[in-house]
């Protein structure tokens, strides 16, 4: 008896809701976009960038778009076009459908948008330009030795549990010139490494300067067969 | 008119329909038919319940079929329009899934019972071979409805099955023309596999049923076994007729009431699910140019899903085109090889093993079925993230490894510490496995299931790609050596490492 008033009553709360409360019943937000069609910032961040870039709490191998540094430095347009075209020397993917990726337009701009939307602060005031012509590269061996040598060791090769080598030809054979300047400029603070104000306290580097050091690290760079590159055929 | 001038009129109407129809003779030959008393047992009640199921399915099929449009043009739309739009039109797709769902597990039920009771030997070899074409009849039943759900599912369960059907020798590409009426995929396809949902598969599991059932009456629901009661084609004739004299008791109304019980804990069991669970899918549109999806067939047929992924290639063409009619015909002739003897399971060892033993082979390719760890997660290249000590404390050279690793989608087939496909091993601690040449090797030749990923790697890939591998050993525990070179005290230094990692790849 107490079994068949249970059921009653289960089934009357049923009839009575209307089934429009039950938990099979599909909702609109259980609805699977078309890809092409999916317009969340999150699922798109967290789907097409998060492997590399982290996800502003997470750190990746690259530089993370929640740096405010890098955000104040990097033109939102540019940052639209990288997403669009990839940066193929550094292995950064094109994500554009006419370039053979996965996002619409639309989309790359609801990405870029709201990566911007997280820059809180102005750029500073002594900001380096994003980018510039190589400097000059004895110049450049001085200013390593004053700003980076502490970690990365007076040769570039690295010291024990400080900071690799980053004049290993196999590392600036998969980067660009512009992604040395980014990282010396905004530098990796997620990993401690610091930025281009804080390497030296009290002494940011200069545009000059970090145009410098940049060659010189790319002056590092070799071929395949061990064979140095002239700056030409870098 | 007083009460019994009612009856009398009443009584007078239905015997002038009894003369012409004969309803009470076809009453008492079928729903009145004495059974033995001990067959009135909970037991027998999977049949019919397996019937009630697909009475549903015709139901829920039909209204269906109302709104459904079987054109590869519209029947996502269709489908979506009934998920999330027409009013109830969800409830009428939960229950046509649960109820196919509910229909083959109770089918399997029934299969098993049976043959753990014995049920096929003599005289009831047809009433079993019939229930073996029923089965597969529903099982193709399940697999045409999967079909009608035209999602990604459908598509790429599709492709598999015209893939399979290609294989068949000489006439392979004859035989997926015939399957999706043309090469590909196409409108023409989900017109054959509705005409084959719709109209040839149901007409016939109607017509075998009929037979199934008159077997049933003529020769008799089989008697509870008894161990030591053995069945001599000679003697069982005269056996079961004393049994059915002595004990014989009609099926209406002492069996069926548990029948009626059964069928109404299978329809609030439908019910039950359809109010949780509610329907599936349709999941992503049935979009060939979309790869970035995991299908998976649904949960009857996850063990033949596990059993083409992970059976070794020298066996793919026995195990899809030579193994199944050996099975199916082993089922067919079953009653023949095992015609006589006893039935009841206390005294058959071997039959109640073979069961256990099925089951659990179906149960753990149907888990990993459902868990399919074989299958890449194509979208971990770019959207896997990694845990943070797996990149702290990183060189350059290391870091843009690991953006390597990334962009060369290591990750869709493997993890991070679990984050990232499962095809192949979890490079946490890779680097406490294989030393910085074996991982060249492995990432230039491949094997093991691996491709070869020289050509697609520059040298300098090469060598960031291992030198972060190699950095992928737990804090305090050596990196992996190479056995032919005496174990130095120190570890490398960072520097050491890299240089060593740069030279080797070269």
């Amino acid at each position: 008896m107490k079994i068949a008033a249970l059921s009653l009553a289960c089934l009357s709360a049923i009839a009575l809701s209307g089934c429009d409360n039950v938990p099979g019943r599909p909702k609109k937000e259980d609805r699977r976009p078309e890809p092409h069609h999916v317009t969340d910032f999150k699922t798109l961040y967290s789907q097409n960038c998060a492997g590399c870039h982290g996800n502003g709490q997470s750190v990746g191998p690259v530089i993370s778009m929640n740096d405010p540094l890098y955000l104040s430095i990097l033109p939102k347009e540019q940052m639209r076009q990288i997403v669009t075209s990839g940066r193929a020397q550094n292995g950064m993917p094109a994500f554009s459908l006419a370039n053979g990726g996965s996002l619409t337009n639309e989309q790359i701009g609801i990405i870029v948008d709201n990566i911007y939307a997280w820059a809180k602060n102005p750029p500073p005031a002594n900001a380096p330009a994003y980018s510039a012509p190589l400097g000059d590269v004895a110049r450049g061996a001085a200013v390593f030795a004053a700003n980076c040598a502490s970690c990365h060791g007076a040769d570039g090769k690295g010291l024990k549990d400080k900071a690799g080598s980053v004049i290993n030809p196999a590392y600036l054979g998969l980067v660009s010139d512009q992604y040395l300047r980014t990282i010396t400029i905004a530098g990796r603070n997620d990993l401690g490494c610091p930025d281009f104000a804080s390497r030296v306290p009290g002494k940011a580097m200069t545009n000059e300067e970090i145009s410098d050091v940049v060659a010189w690290l790319a002056s590092h760079r070799e071929n395949e067969f061990g064979q140095k590159l002239a700056p030409a055929q870098q | 008119m007083n009460g019994k001038a009612l009856i009398q009129a009443l009584n007078g109407v239905y015997e002038w329909v009894d003369k012409r129809l004969h309803v009470t003779d076809l009453f008492n030959h079928t729903a009145g038919h004495p059974i033995p008393k001990s067959s009135a047992s909970w037991f027998y009640v999977f049949g019919s319940a397996t019937l009630l199921c697909f009475m549903i399915q015709l139901l829920t099929g039909c209204l269906l079929a109302l709104v459904y449009v079987p054109s590869a043009a519209e029947a996502y739309t269709t489908l979506e329009y009934l998920t999330f739009r027409q009013e109830l039109g969800w409830f009428l797709r939960a229950t046509h899934y649960w109820g196919s769902n509910f229909m083959v597990g109770i089918m399997l039920i029934h299969v098993t019972q049976v043959f753990l009771f014995g049920a096929y030997k003599y005289p009831r070899e047809i009433t079993w071979m019939s229930g073996v074409v029923l089965m597969l009849l529903t099982l193709g039943l399940a697999f045409t409805g999967q079909v009608m759900r035209f999602d990604e599912d459908a598509y790429w369960g599709l492709g598999i099955g015209a893939a399979i059907a290609g294989r068949s020798p000489m006439i392979g590409q004859q035989v997926v023309n015939f399957m999706l009426g043309g090469p590909i995929i196409a409108s023409e396809t989900l017109s054959r596999f509705f005409t084959l949902h719709v109209f040839v598969l149901p007409g016939s599991v109607l017509a075998l049923v009929a037979l199934h059932l008159r077997m049933v009456l003529t020769k008799g629901i089989n008697e509870y076994p008894k161990p030591g009661q053995i069945v001599r084609k000679e003697t069982y004739d005269k056996e079961y007729a004393t049994i059915i004299k002595k004990e014989g008791i009609p099926f209406f109304p002492h069996g069926i009431w548990k029948d009626l019980v059964a069928a109404s804990i299978v329809i609030g069991g439908i019910l039950f699910c359809v109010l949780m669970f509610g329907p599936k899918g349709p999941l992503g549109e049935p979009n060939p140019t979309q790869i970035d999806t995991v299908p998976r067939p649904d949960f009857f047929f996850l063990w033949i899903f596990a059993i083409a992924a992970l059976m070794p290639d020298y066996m793919e063409t026995f195990m899809l085109l030579v193994a199944p009619p050996i099975i199916i015909g082993l089922l067919f002739i079953l009653p023949f090889i095992n015609n006589t003897g006893e039935k009841s399971w206390r005294r058959r060892p071997i039959a109640v093993l073979s069961v256990i033993l099925i089951y659990l082979a179906l149960g753990l390719l149907t888990y990993l079925g459902q868990t399919s760890p074989w299958s890449p997660d194509m979208k971990a290249w770019s959207g896997a993230e990694t845990p943070r000590e797996f990149v702290e404390g990183r060189s350059p050279l290391e870091l843009q490894g690991l953006a390597v690793l990334q962009n060369k989608q290591c990750r869709n087939c493997h993890a991070i510490d679990g984050i990232g496909g499962h095809r192949g091993p979890d490079l946490a601690d890779v680097g406490t496995r294989l030393t910085k040449d074996q991982l060249v090797r492995q990432i230039i030749q491949g094997g093991g299931n691996m491709p070869a990923y020289g050509k697609n790697l520059s040298p300098y890939e090469t060598d960031a790609l291992v030198a972060y591998m190699v950095s992928l050993h737990p804090r305090g525990e050596q990196p992996a050596r190479d056995s032919a070179v005496p174990a130095t005290p120190a570890p490398m230094s960072v520097q050491e490492g890299e240089q060593h990692a740069a030279v080797g790849a070269h």
